[in-house]
């Protein structure tokens, strides 16, 4: 179809084109996905391949300085007077070799195993009894396992580095230029290198307490670790392959099970992020074009009185607005007061499963407005005022003005955030965790997975599990689900939404 | 004060796309250099490099004799105006000039010594009385003297200017212009400016390098690149109004030289049959490019000459422009003096009527219609 | 002006006021939801009659009792300088830590840096929580839990705050890259664009980073109990406060929860206000830009 054409079609027609193509290109897009992967691939093996390369040609044209460095790292680097460098590298070297010596090796062994001496009891021969004695911890043998193949990681890059550094010395050398001094590589850390400064810090904090524990969660999700595997003191945990994805995955009907558990925490997950997503943003825009409203007075008290509940902590308002309405809370007692309800009629606001889900939605709005407030009004003042100055020429109504011009620019610039903030509601732990700690409990979830409620969200089941059960492996798959759902929701939103795909454009 | 040479130099983005081609050029000590051509052609990339704000993908630069690939821009001894003032908010006007001069390390520079340069650039430029304001409170064309003054109290070997007057009204973009000639004579350094605008390319360079997509189209004098356009590019970017291109047939016959656009037919004398014989070139389909303002009208139809509508007629004061449309459909534009302009063609200077069009040997411009390139050259 | 056009004006300013009355009486209704449980978490807090919770909202004797019990007699004040210092300590360290990285992203240019973007995009879409059963068992190793859970959560909070760099690196977008080019033609090192330069210009983004990673800690309440452990003496205030409003406590403790609510909220709401402005421009253009 033509532009043209497309022109000519109704409102409908115009928005069932748009959804077949929508429809039409999902396969391409996977198509897509899946050829980027294949280059991706192709791509390491071509880079490998030409890095080996460069690796071979570099030891054979290289001097005896460069074909040392390849045994003793940082030695061409020495020998040609770049002393820091050098030292630095063979520094790397040296702690490498001792601690693949010392400890690397050990662990490196047992990772296949994790462990294989349990906890036992042993014949001590001065006390005459057998004693508790501890073997193989499963627990440090996977982490230092991970952390001694990142270490074997780094060196490997780092030699490669050493290995390219005597190739580019002696280019610059065969030029009859000199090369940089240590005095000049401590200057360009604030100068051509000082991103690396500025990052050394912060990245080293998100990969050791980020990274790596995520990545160790991620193996937990293939092993047995629970209470009653904790690695150390009771037993020794190991790998059990796809087991925990598999209760995962296998829908069971008929018994509860912790794949249908799963689904029901997920669907309702899904809903609340919907719903206190949407119902904030669009009552917080409403709120905001109040406020702002030309003639409205007192715009600051109104706004200052919204944003405390910005400013005070959420345990403080979210704690004690739940115990408001609890069975002996202030709400039900003032409406028995007035007669409303009987003294045994009190409302269940948090036993009802429905009710409960209801009113964590209603109170997130009450959380929530204020925020969006502050944010629609900060947008509303960036709409051009040409844009409704000819809105009005042309005869638009303030109702039209609103959904032709208001809305589709606060969708547009806001696009981003409303994604950030689906996400954001899906790992809302707070809200829920404070106002309801996941309850009512629903027994039919009770056998299986740890205490979830009617109101519990992935995570904060993913809390229970941890701190309730000490279910290891089941609250490690839960957080890979998590990440696949996340994930799953920002790709299909950034594949959709144009505002989304360019950082620049906002810049 | 300083030779700048660019040898093969190339850049190539991230993305493959390559902003600017094998680009050669030396400039000489203390000239003024322009880079003009439309946006995307690579002029800034090209001043960029230079500036050292962008890596150098192949070729080298030299400043001085000096290879500059491997320098910072601090390390480059240049100075720079850019397009939006980048003047530093935070700092009053004196402390904006003064921040290179603080800078500078052995030898560093005396308080007093910093004083005496930005008030005297100050002084030159006729920015004192702003010396304690802040930028926020100056108008464009004060920041822009203020931006230039920050190059100036440096004694920079090259002076960089990236569209320096492209955010300023009209008006103000003309003095500017006139100031920046001055400029140029009180501070007597190298030069490279670059800008989209050809009045502003023709007025203030010495040599002005046309560009296109990355590719060098012509190194040149302003008057040459005005009389003798390497190739059509060139010929319609110098000029305003743009020149205009008819489909002819270059005719050689006894010895002489004639060209037949639609139903006129024009014989080439004087220089410009002497350069097509020198050439030897012969009888050809070619694109003749004549200049508006090189064009007349008269109301009687002669054998050179060609028939065309009147369609718009734009009073410009001192002359006329008559957007026309030839019996082939062609527009063309044709500027007409009014100061010498009879009443008999006065008269049928209105919508719809019909003029007769021609212009004279030394107007014409023979382009290859294939390779685009002037065949004189 | 003609009478048509009068009436038209009369008209037109009547459907305005009747419009603008409608919205008065909706934000009046809002402001008292908004302020209600403030209200009376204020108003048990003076509540000396009894220590549970009650269906009455105005007490029926006024005292100080709970405040006075609150600093002589339970952890609170330990709960209150624990969170207090830690909350110092993390606005300072954050507010580096998160300038250093949105500045690196924003406006340097290196090899890697989409990956990083992109790698820390991943990274946040797992849980934080997760990293939760890892980071205890090493801070265990470490004795930084329980009684001394406060250095453990300092640094669990401070270690990851670089992935939070998205709000200020839209701030620092915003800032024409020119000023960087110009600077370093000038003479300066990337160091000096960064202190003399952009620095000066980032009052407002540097006050919201600090603000924010201020009062982040008072409401922490997933890590704080995890880490702490039951431990009285590591809580912050958010364990602390809730371990009263548990089935066991809650009849003893609710009114000491009211009042402690209330300490806690006043100085930190006070801050909050009198930075509003800074914390306003900051979530909108962190909205804006993504």
């Amino acid at each position: 179809m033509t532009d043209l054409e497309y022109l000519k079609l109704t409102k409908t027609q115009k928005f069932v084109y748009g959804l077949k193509k929508f429809f039409v290109s999902i396969p391409r897009w996977f198509a897509n996905l899946g050829k980027a992967i294949v280059n991706g691939i192709g791509g390491f093996f071509a880079f490998l391949g030409r890095d080996l390369k460069e690796i071979g040609t570099t030891f054979i044209q290289g001097d005896w300085k460069t074909k040392l460095s390849f045994l003793i790292m940082g030695f061409g680097s020495i020998a040609r007077g770049q002393v820091l460098r050098g030292l630095l590298f063979l520094l790397f070297e040296v702690v490498f070799i001792f601690y693949m010596a010392t400890s690397g090796v050990y662990w490196l062994g047992k990772l296949s195993t994790l462990g294989t001496v349990g906890p036992h009891e042993e014949y001590n021969e001065t006390l005459d009894q057998y004693v508790m004695t501890y073997g193989d911890n499963s627990f440090k043998i996977l982490l230092y396992g991970i952390l001694t193949i990142l270490f074997i990681i780094a060196l490997i890059y780092t030699w490669r580095l050493n290995v390219k550094q005597n190739r580019i010395a002696e280019e610059i050398l065969a030029t009859g230029k000199k090369l940089k001094s240590g005095k000049d590589d401590l200057r360009s850390l604030v100068d051509d290198q000082f991103h690396k400064t500025l990052l050394a810090l912060p990245l080293t904090g998100i990969i050791v307490f980020t990274a790596l524990p995520i990545l160790f969660m991620i193996l937990v999700a293939f092993t047995n670790y629970d209470a009653n595997h904790n690695g150390f003191s009771n037993a020794l945990f190991t790998w059990v392959g796809m087991s925990n994805i598999n209760q995962l995955v296998t829908w069971n009907n008929g018994s509860t099970n912790f794949s249908a558990t799963f689904g029901e925490i997920l669907t309702w997950t899904l809903i609340w992020a919907f719903f206190a997503t949407f119902s904030n943003y669009f009552l917080g825009i409403l709120v905001a074009l109040m406020i702002n409203k030309k003639g409205i007075r007192f715009k600051k008290l109104w706004r200052t009185i919204l944003v405390m509940t910005i400013a005070i902590p959420q345990f403080i308002s979210l704690l004690y607005v739940s115990k408001m309405f609890s069975n002996a809370g202030i709400v039900n007692g003032m409406l028995i007061d007035a007669g409303i309800i009987g003294f045994d009629g009190r409302i269940p606001f948090w036993d009802d499963p429905t009710l409960a889900r209801v009113m964590v939605i209603l109170i997130n709005i009450w959380i929530g407005i204020p925020y969006l407030m502050l944010i629609a009004t900060g947008i509303l003042m960036n709409i051009p005022q040409d844009l409704y100055e000819s809105a009005k020429i042309d005869g638009a109504n303030t109702t039209q003005q609103f959904f032709k011009i208001t809305m589709p620019y606060m969708l547009f610039v806001t696009g981003p955030y409303l994604l950030t903030s689906f996400i954001g509601n899906i790992n809302n732990f707070n809200v829920i965790y404070l106002l309801t700690g996941g309850g009512p409990a629903n027994q039919a979830f009770s056998t299986s997975g740890g205490s979830a409620g009617y109101t519990d969200l992935l995570i904060t089941w993913l809390f229970k599990i941890t701190t309730v059960d000490s279910n290891y492996k089941l609250a490690a798959v839960l957080g890979i689900a998590v990440f696949v759902v996340c994930a799953g929701i920002s790709l299909i939103v950034y594949n959709v939404m144009p505002s989304m795909k360019n950082e620049e454009d906002f810049q | 004060m300083a030779t700048v040479k660019l040898t093969n130099v190339k850049k190539v983005y991230d993305n493959k796309v390559v902003a600017v081609h094998d680009f050669n050029l030396d400039i000489k000590d203390k000239e003024f250099i322009v880079f003009v051509g439309p946006s995307g052609c690579g002029k800034s990339t090209t001043l960029r490099m230079i500036a050292g704000l962008e890596e150098i993908s192949g070729g080298t630069v030299e400043i001085d004799g000096e290879v500059v690939n491997d320098l910072q821009p601090k390390d480059r001894n240049i100075a720079m105006v850019f397009q939006n003032y980048a003047l530093y908010p935070n700092l009053t006007v004196f402390e904006n000039m003064a921040f290179p001069l603080r800078l500078k390390k052995n030898p560093k520079m005396s308080n007093d010594e910093i004083y005496e340069r930005v008030t005297k650039a100050a002084e030159i430029l006729g920015i004192t009385e702003y010396l304690t304001r802040k930028p926020r409170a100056l108008s464009g064309g004060q920041r822009q003297r203020v931006a230039i003054g920050r190059a100036m109290v440096r004694d920079s070997k090259v002076f960089l200017m990236d569209e320096p007057l492209s955010n300023l009204d009209a008006k103000l973009r003309n003095q500017m212009r006139a100031e920046i000639i001055l400029l140029r004579q009180k501070i007597d350094t190298t030069f490279i400016y670059v800008t989209h605008d050809q009045t502003e390319a023709m007025t203030l360079g010495d040599r002005i390098v046309i560009m296109k997509d990355g590719y060098i189209q012509q190194v040149d004098t302003p008057q040459m690149v005005f009389d003798m356009p390497a190739n059509l590019f060139v010929a319609g970017f110098i000029g305003a109004p743009q020149m205009n291109f008819f489909d002819a047939e270059l005719k050689k016959k006894d010895g002489k030289y004639y060209v037949e656009v639609e139903n006129g037919r024009f014989e080439v004398r004087g220089e410009k049959a002497k350069m097509l014989a020198e050439k030897n070139v012969g009888s050809q389909k070619i694109t003749l490019g004549v200049r508006p303002e090189h064009m007349s009208i008269t109301h009687e139809k002669r054998e050179d000459s060609l028939r065309s509508r009147l369609e718009v007629n734009e009073m410009m004061g001192s002359e006329l422009h008559l957007h026309m449309v030839t019996e082939n459909g062609k527009k063309i534009i044709v500027r007409v003096p009014t100061l010498t302009m009879d009443d008999e063609t006065k008269k049928h200077l209105s919508y719809g009527s019909e003029l007769f069009v021609t212009f004279e040997s030394k107007a014409m411009h023979f382009f290859d219609p294939e390779t685009t390139n002037n065949l004189l050259i | 002006m003609s009478a048509k056009t009068e009436q038209h004006h009369m008209r037109m300013s009547t459907k305005n006021r009747l419009s603008n009355t409608v919205i008065y009486i909706i934000l009046i209704l809002m402001s008292l939801i908004w302020l209600i449980p403030f209200i009376c978490i204020v108003l048990q807090s003076f509540r000396v009659e009894s220590t549970g919770q009650v269906g009455y909202v105005i007490p029926k004797q006024w005292g100080l009792d709970n405040y006075v019990t609150l600093f002589t007699q339970t952890s609170f004040p330990k709960w209150y300088l624990n969170t207090l210092f830690i909350a110092v300590v993390v606005a300072v360290i954050q507010t580096v830590i998160v300038l250093c990285m949105s500045y690196t992203l924003s406006r340097l240019r290196f090899k890697g840096r989409k990956l990083l973007m992109n790698f820390m995009l991943v990274l946040g879409m797992f849980p934080g929580f997760l990293t939760m059963i890892v980071l205890y068992t090493v801070l265990k190793d470490l004795n930084m839990i329980m009684e001394n859970a406060v250095p453990g959560l300092i640094l669990v909070y401070v270690a990851s705050s670089g992935m939070g760099y998205y709000v200020s690196k839209g701030f620092f977008d915003t800032i024409p890259r020119s000023l960087d080019e110009a600077a370093r033609i000038d003479g300066a090192t990337r160091l000096q664009v960064f202190y003399k330069i952009i620095l000066p210009l980032s009052k407002p983004i540097v006050i919201y980073t600090a603000l924010t990673a201020f009062m982040a800690p008072w409401g922490d309440f997933v890590f704080a109990r995890y880490i702490s452990n039951n431990n009285s003496a590591g809580m912050n205030v958010a364990v602390g406060l809730w371990s009263w409003l548990q089935r066991d406590t809650i009849s003893q403790r609710y009114t000491l929860f009211c009042a402690g609510g209330v300490i806690v909220a006043i100085p930190v709401t006070l801050l909050f206000i009198a930075l509003q402005k800074y914390y306003v421009e900051g979530v909108t253009g962190g909205a804006v830009k993504g």
